[in-house]
């Protein structure tokens, strides 16, 4: 399958939530208690439960408020920092550009969401799993559009193959560039390129967004120079030891262990 | 069992002639806890590092309570440990942290010979203390790793508590401390059980004592002063 993309065109969003509804009910997930946390943003961070919510900022320029929304989810990434830490090979990348966490392997050590530059995946403490968006991916293979694109009602997600819907996406920006001069691509360069990505109205800062994420140094040293390295240093040392009893062996030393221990005088 | 680390006069404990206590219960006590929660925690931790070692962990009852042993040894590996150098008869731990910091010109001399005798050639080297150049080195190690496998396993095991960009970093430590103590674990159990020339000393730290022999050839000016103090109390 062609690489997909996703593009969440915020200038259309109208924060209605519906996307957020959408996916809790594809992937019954049931409703958790919320409560106001900022303007109508009723949802803080992502649960084990919740893998889509819009976020709300409310800007103020020239004595004028502008509502700066976000539909929150899984990016998605190229070059996943999370499929990288995982412990147990239990996260894959499909073809498609989707990151999927297999259930079955997953042990809960939560290596992914400490490494994951947007803290996307959750566990869930009761069965010690980590859940996130899946981006519809069995929606997907079978020819449907993810669900919270599907219920999108001001078009403000589209789906569709990456090469055509990034150039739409870049026409699209150059129009809303018109009215917010501060309009910018965030995922078309951003960890490899990400499978869903945003028309931001502002800089990503603003939508507490790193301006550049990256797979975290501490995990490039880890899983490809410690770990093998360390690998190969402990091997090293067994193939010494091996080296050793052989030496010893060949030289007679475990025959005349018991009587010339002692003759071995330094001073 | 009765933590009972109370020797006043090590040397007035010597009843064969033939022997000379080389270490005390409190020193062999927190080797073997350490040794033991170490291998623990290496078995259970391993099963976390690798989809390679976590079939293993079904000896145990599964991954999960494998990461709950983990936990549990882990308190045991620092606390216990920790508690020696403070109940009991300490001094012996304290004399150790001050000897392996001290790292002598005889020190280095031994290590750079060390690796002949390694291999079950001859080395040739002054005389060593009670802990030689290669035994500071190993206990170096065991220090350094401890403390920190033991600061970035709390990172970890308190993640929520710390920012990730701390939590990130606490993996490639925790690892790092792993590595370097499991390859100088593999290197100290040739030399005690497999090393024909070091094995002696494995008597000392299972009923203290090891043969005069033993003690003058691998740890004369160490023996020497014992003698010394013998002589004079």
């Amino acid at each position: 399958m062609t690489r997909k993309m996703v593009f969440v065109d915020t200038s259309k969003c109208t924060g209605c939530k519906a996307c957020d509804v959408a996916c809790k009910e594809w992937n019954e997930l049931p409703a958790e208690k919320t409560h106001l946390i900022t303007s109508y943003q009723t949802q803080k961070d992502f649960t084990p439960k919740t893998w889509t919510y819009m976020t709300f900022i409310e800007k103020y320029e020239n004595q004028k408020m502008n509502f700066l929304m976000r539909k929150a989810q899984c990016f998605h990434c190229a070059e996943a920092a999370c499929l990288k830490a995982c412990s147990s090979n239990a996260i894959s990348k499909t073809d498609s550009g989707y990151v999927v966490i297999d259930h079955d392997k997953c042990i809960g050590c939560g290596y992914c969401e400490e490494n994951c530059p947007f803290g996307v995946p959750k566990a869930d403490q009761a069965n010690k799993k980590y859940y996130k968006c899946t981006g519809c991916i069995e929606r997907v293979e079978n020819n449907l559009k993810p669900a919270c694109v599907h219920t999108c009602q001001p078009g403000a997600l589209e789906f569709g193959e990456r090469v055509v819907l990034l150039g739409q996406a870049k026409k699209r920006l150059t129009e809303v560039q018109k009215t917010n001069p501060k309009a910018q691509i965030y995922g078309e360069k951003e960890m490899g390129g990400t499978t869903f990505l945003y028309l931001l109205l502002d800089r990503p800062e603003v939508y507490g967004l790193p301006a550049n994420p990256t797979i975290p140094l501490s995990l490039t040293l880890w899983k490809d120079v410690i770990q093998p390295v360390g690998g190969i240093a402990v091997g090293g040392a067994g193939a010494a030891v091996a080296v050793g009893v052989l030496a010893n062996l060949l030289r007679g030393n475990y025959r005349s262990s018991e009587d010339d221990s002692n003759n071995h005088a330094n001073s | 069992m009765a933590i009972n680390t109370q020797i006043k006069n090590p040397a007035q404990k010597q009843i064969d002639p033939n022997k000379v206590l080389r270490f005390t219960k409190g020193e062999r006590l927190s080797h073997w806890v350490h040794a033991i929660a170490f291998f623990v925690l290496l078995f259970t931790g391993l099963g976390v590092l690798s989809t390679f070692f976590q079939p293993a962990m079904l000896g145990v009852g599964g991954i999960q309570v494998a990461r709950l042993i983990h936990r549990g040894v882990a308190v045991v590996f620092v606390v216990v440990v920790g508690l020696m150098f403070f109940v009991g008869n300490p001094r012996y731990h304290w004399e150790w942290l001050k000897s392996v910091f001290n790292f002598t010109r005889a020190d280095l001399q031994h290590v750079t010979a060390f690796p002949k005798e390694f291999f079950g050639a001859h080395g040739t080297y002054p005389p060593q203390d009670k802990y030689n150049g290669g035994e500071k080195i190993n206990s170096l190690i065991t220090i350094f790793g401890s403390v920190f496998i033991t600061l970035s396993g709390m990172v970890m095991w308190f993640a929520t508590s710390f920012p990730p960009g701390l939590v990130r970093w606490a993996y490639p430590v925790h690892d790092l401390s792993m590595i370097m103590m499991t390859a100088a674990t593999i290197g100290h159990m040739y030399l005690c059980l497999l090393h024909p020339d070091s094995n002696p000393a494995l008597a000392g730290m299972i009923n203290g004592y090891v043969s005069t022999k033993f003690a003058r050839s691998h740890h004369a000016k160490w023996y020497d002063r014992v003698k010394d103090e013998q002589n004079n109390s």
